[in-house]
């Protein structure tokens, strides 16, 4: 393979706000992994802020953007004037959007400063594959060249996203960093299996923290497998995130690099800088891991294990090694077939781990959450927990909580659980109509024929 | 004697056939005499209709509207009726109405950009002189996703491209100034999804307060409204003169509501009867959204929630002239499902819809005929039986498994024409294209139908090109001999085989989508979404390599090689239109700004307290903007959440 970079290139990719066109992007940003590029994907219907933001948070090298919806002019130029204002010039900003981006249009942006749009001509010219190196190629540069270790440090506060983000970055490159650390902000290590929905608790978490605690200010961590064979990884949990567009909050996402882990290497660096900075609370989000991994513990104070009920047989939960260690467990996905099993089964085995067996369930830090509901009781339930275990280990009190932010009771499935089978239901009913038809006509067929031989043998004998 | 042990047999057979089939075996000559006359009789909600049966070419042939097979064989004519049957007959394959509608071609006026007034004398132009108004809206992206225009430049450059700009009622007052909305030949569907519930809000109070400002001028009540209005000062008013068709309606209450210059009971009474009659659709088909299109901005469950509020709210009062929602295939076939895959998606959304308003206490014939359904027409040959079998499906799962009456059997359709068909090579063979899409659809009976202009693919349509595109429908109905009779495919070996192949592979769907835990769960594990890309990218690889042959695009290429067609100019909104969409917003914050922070409130109380959101909307739009609505939503029911 000829292609190849210097330096780590990392995207922010997305397409424009009210913008629901995601498929180009899609691809886009699938080439750009199989190429060896972090790629932090935000989804459709992002606004110029929240992609800016990320981008400086994330310290990538560009922005990605597909645009089909009009506005381009406006969008793009307002992209670029945000980074300007925020001192980060140096992140490029490239786009496309078919045929609805005009030829004059493309020559104003690139006028203005977008580094480049792509226009249907230049993906026939080019290929997909010569777009996305072209835009690698235009980011293979150091983020942190020109940058001075000791200004980044000195500079550092919740608010200073640019020095948060390039430190981590040096960090990722083997720099060594030796900080004052001035807080003792708490670490909350939040992992469990791919797809159990840890993004969605952590996105929850935030929100609630946020609101709960209106001076406070959080950083999360999160980190996503490096692909072997490609270098390139999809930093997918920030499109999760509802809750972290907030000036209170700053989100790194981290991929473990070459290590066969559920976290990077540099973690406990990019938590040395968050709580140099002055951060009151510290998320730390995994990859999905296995159930021997328990390597999270080593950096955070109190430890969250997120699971779901279909964890196979009871037996399975013995071999879970943060069933013994975590500080409260969630069964998320709480709304799935055989949850209350699966809870019954949890509380069990935490019984066991923790020789505790004249508790009541209800009095284990063991909490079925439905994270994909809004304002969900188990998370409000969770999140207490999680405060408690956090005073308990720390001595941190992040404040008074609020009365629970009010919500609407989507309690009710909207299918009942008896009627999930419900299109099934009706292929049976429509094959057992249709077999009726065939039975009867084929009946109506013989009376048919036998009327027409009683008619012909009559008329014989006549 | 072998005639004795053979009517024995008859006997014993005819024991086994069923009352029904025995009744379809002996009206079948009756049916035929029906059916052989030049006039047609038949019975519309308690009305008889009779109407014209026959047509007569220029070589003197009488073209019939429905013929019947020629089968002798009871099995036969058995099996035909009860799988097949005549149109406006269960299981209603051929059609759910016994004949189409006279005197209105299936046709929609599309219309949407700039601000309300611009595309108030769009639709003004284009209904010119027809006798009925259809009139479809776009929204611009803005208010697609329930925001208000502003002037941040990711939001300014938006507003009213590709769609109007609506922020509050008085701008929905506007768009549709000068319709007689209650008129039954005036129908209006909107296209929009995520804050459907607040647009429809919008668009229900504008329908009342018409009806309300014929009641002031009938009873001579005007010198008090504009004394009333004269007390509030700066009220809003239709910007410039208007455009010829537009008499006015619906202007005079602009920045009131009827509730505020009519006694209470005087408005329930108009009210109520303007809900009663009003006639339309809006889309507000969340399922597809998170499945497709992407223009969810509430959670799942809160915008189900939300559009199951409305259904119920039609019901409470009798809404029956309108559907509540739009299950729609259409977007899923745009982000390029194949046909099987659209048609097998959109019916289970429909019975997904079914089964949860059906949780919630709802009687099937109470909601069932306010759904509709909207497929999009491509090249493929399933798309020739895409009605066919939706209707039979519908029909067999309404009758047999939810236990619904006739009314609730009929599944009634729009037809859009493929846009993803149309390429920005050789944009002239896109007209052709689309004149044979538009001719499976009327010859599988779709009940609306808009055809696509040639121009789509690279710019926002011209006069010039949505004129062609109107055109290519009226030359198939009013010229093409065939489309005189309206059961053409009837009797065709390859339509009926295709239509049981297709049938069998929507079952077929209908159960992987069940092994996944049903739509809602299928959705969770992005099932739909997959296969949709799936399929993208199988379409896109032929196209590539050419073993799909696309005219135009990789095969019978001109000299020159077909390149992109780049348009000159494309249509955008104005400077002018999009500060006046801002200002006009501005004006209706100040305006009701003592009232709007408790109406929003109130609003927030409800959902918390489960009420009924639609109920409460109707009054919170008196007060509020779209963007106040939807924001004051997110922090009660929650913002959507994005896949991956």
């Amino acid at each position: 393979m000829s292609f190849s970079l210097q330096y780590k290139v990392r995207i922010v990719t997305a397409a424009s706000l009210f913008d629901g066109h995601d498929a180009a992007i899609n691809i886009m940003r699938r080439i750009m992994q199989a190429k060896g590029a972090e790629v932090i994907h935000l989804g459709h219907n992002r606004s110029a802020q929240e992609i800016v933001e990320a981008a400086i948070q994330e310290d990538a090298q560009g922005i990605a953007v597909t645009s089909y919806q009009g506005g381009h002019i406006e969008f793009f130029k307002y992209m670029y004037d945000l980074l300007k204002e925020r001192g980060c010039g140096h992140i490029k900003i490239f786009g496309g959007g078919g045929g609805t981006i005009l030829p004059h249009e493309i020559e104003e942006l690139h006028t203005y400063g977008i580094s480049r749009i792509y226009s249907p001509d230049d993906g026939r010219r080019m290929g997909l594959d010569g777009m996305i190196e072209d835009v690698l190629q235009k980011c293979d540069f150091d983020t942190t060249a020109g940058s001075d270790y000791q200004k980044l440090t000195e500079g550092l506060s919740t608010q200073a996203w640019r020095n948060i983000a390039q430190l981590i970055t040096l960090a990722e490159r083997g720099h060594s960093i030796a900080l004052n650390t001035r807080s003792g902000a708490p670490v909350l290590g939040i992992t469990g299996t791919g797809g159990a929905g840890k993004s969605s608790v952590t996105d929850e978490i935030v929100r609630r923290f946020l609101y709960h605690f209106p001076d406070k200010t959080v950083a999360v961590i999160s980190v996503d497998p490096s692909k072997k064979k490609t270098g390139g990884a999809l930093l997918g949990d920030r499109i999760r995130m509802n809750s972290i567009f907030n000036p209170r909050a700053y989100m790194r996402s981290l991929a473990t690099r070459e290590s066969d882990r559920a976290l990077s290497k540099h973690v406990r660096e990019a938590i040395e800088i968050c709580k140099a900075a002055g951060f009151d609370f510290i998320i730390l989000e995994s990859a999905g891991v296995g159930q021997s991994d328990t390597s999270i513990l080593d950096f955070c104070h109190v430890s969250l294990y997120v699971m779901t009920p279909e964890y196979g047989a009871a037996s399975q939960l013995e071999k879970i090694n943060m069933l013994d260690f975590a500080d409260a467990i969630a069964i998320n996905k709480f709304d799935k077939a055989g949850a209350l099993d699966a809870y019954h089964d949890v509380c069990k085995q935490y019984k066991r781990n923790h020789q505790l067996f004249n508790v009541e369930n209800n009095q284990l830090p063991v909490i079925g959450t439905i994270a994909s509901k809004f304002n969900d009781a188990g998370i409000n339930r969770l999140f207490e927990v999680l405060l408690h275990a956090i005073q308990k280990k720390t001595g941190a009190v992040f404040g008074q909580l609020k009365p629970a932010a009010r919500g609407t009771d989507l309690t009710q499935a909207i299918i009942p659980p008896s009627r999930v089978r419900y299109l099934a239901e009706i292929a049976e009913t429509i094959e057992q109509y249709d077999r009726w038809v065939e039975e009867q006509s084929d009946i109506a067929r013989k009376l048919y024929q036998l009327k027409g031989t009683i008619n012909i043998i009559e008329n014989k004998l006549e | 004697m072998i005639t004795e042990q053979l009517e024995k047999k008859y006997a014993e057979l005819e024991l086994q056939l069923h009352p029904e089939c025995k009744k379809l075996l002996e009206q079948w000559e009756e049916k035929k005499k029906a059916y052989s006359g030049d006039t047609f009789a038949f019975t519309v909600r308690d009305k008889t209709i009779q109407l014209p049966f026959t047509y007569k070419s220029l070589s003197g042939t009488r073209i019939k509207k429905v013929y019947l097979p020629r089968y002798h064989d009871w099995g036969d004519i058995l099996k035909w009726q009860l799988q097949e049957n005549v149109p406006g007959e269960f299981p209603y394959t051929a059609g759910v109405f016994p004949l189409k509608r006279e005197g209105e071609d299936p046709t929609r006026m599309f219309a949407g950009e700039g601000g309300p007034e611009r595309t108030n004398k769009r639709f003004h132009y284009v209904s010119l002189d027809q006798p009925a108004h259809r009139l479809s809206t776009a929204f611009d992206s803005v208010t697609l996703y329930g925001e208000d225009p502003d002037y941040r430049p990711d939001i300014y450059g938006k507003i009213g491209n590709s769609g109007v700009s609506i922020a509050t009622v008085d701008d929905a007052k506007k768009l549709y100034s000068g319709f007689d909305l209650c008129n039954p030949k005036t129908s209006v569907s909107m296209t929009i999804n995520g804050p459907a519930p607040i647009i429809l809000a919008f668009f229900m109070n504008a329908v009342i307060d018409q009806e309300c400002e014929k009641y002031i001028r009938e009873n001579g009540l005007e010198a008090e409204v504009e004394k009333r209005k004269a007390q509030i000062g700066d009220l809003p008013q239709y910007n410039g003169a208007l455009p010829q068709g537009n008499n006015g309606l619906g202007l005079m209450l602009l920045g009131l509501s009827g509730s505020d210059v009519l006694p209470r009971e005087i408005y329930e009474k108009i009210k109520a009867s303007a809900l009663s009659t009003v006639r339309g659709t809006v889309q507000a088909d969340i399922l597809k959204e998170d499945q497709a299109q992407n223009t969810c901005i509430f959670s799942t469950e809160f915008a189900l929630k939300m559009m199951g509020d409305v259904q119920e709210y039609f019901i409470r009062h009798n809404v029956r002239n309108f559907y509540s929602v739009s299950i729609s295939g259409y977007h899923i076939a745009e982000a390029g499902a194949n046909p099987i895959t659209q048609l097998a998606f959109t019916l289970a959304n429909g019975f997904t819809y079914v089964e949860y308003y059906l949780s919630r206490g709802m009687k099937i014939d109470d909601f069932a005929p306010n759904l509709s359904f909207f497929f999009s027409n491509g090249m493929d040959p399933e798309y020739s039986v895409i009605g066919r079998v939706a209707r039979r499906i519908w029909a067999k799962a309404m009758k047999y498994k939810y236990k619904g009456n006739e009314r609730s059997q009929k599944l009634k359709y729009h037809i859009q024409t493929s846009g993803r068909s149309l390429h920005a090579q050789e944009i002239d063979f896109n007209d052709i294209r689309t004149t044979l899409q538009a001719l499976y659809a009327i010859y599988d009976n779709c009940n609306s139908l808009h055809t696509n202009a040639y121009d789509e693919a690279i710019t926002t349509p011209t006069e010039e090109s949505v004129r062609r595109a109107m055109a290519i429908q009226l030359i198939i109905n009013r010229e093409l001999g065939t489309a005189k009779n309206e059961n053409p495919n009837q009797g065709s070996f390859l339509i009926e085989e295709l239509t049981d192949l297709v049938e069998e592979a929507v079952l077929m769907e209908f159960r992987r989508i069940t092994e996944r835990g049903g739509v809602l769960g299928a959705m969770e594990r992005m099932y739909q979404r997959n296969k949709i890309q799936e399929e993208s990218l199988y379409y896109e690889h032929l196209k590539h390599t050419g073993e799909l042959p696309i005219v135009g695009v990789n095969t019978f290429l001109s000299k020159n090689g077909s390149p992109t067609v780049v348009p000159g100019e494309v249509i955008r909104s104005t400077t002018e239109e999009k500060e006046y969409q801002i200002a006009a917003l501005n004006a209706f914050k100040k305006r009701h700004a003592a009232k709007s922070v408790a109406t929003l409130a109130r609003l927030q109380e409800v959902a918390v307290n489960n009420g009924n959101l639609f109920e409460e909307l109707m009054e919170t739009v008196k007060h509020c903007s779209l963007g106040q609505i939807t924001h004051a939503l997110y922090e009660v029911g929650g913002q959507y959440r994005r896949n991956m």
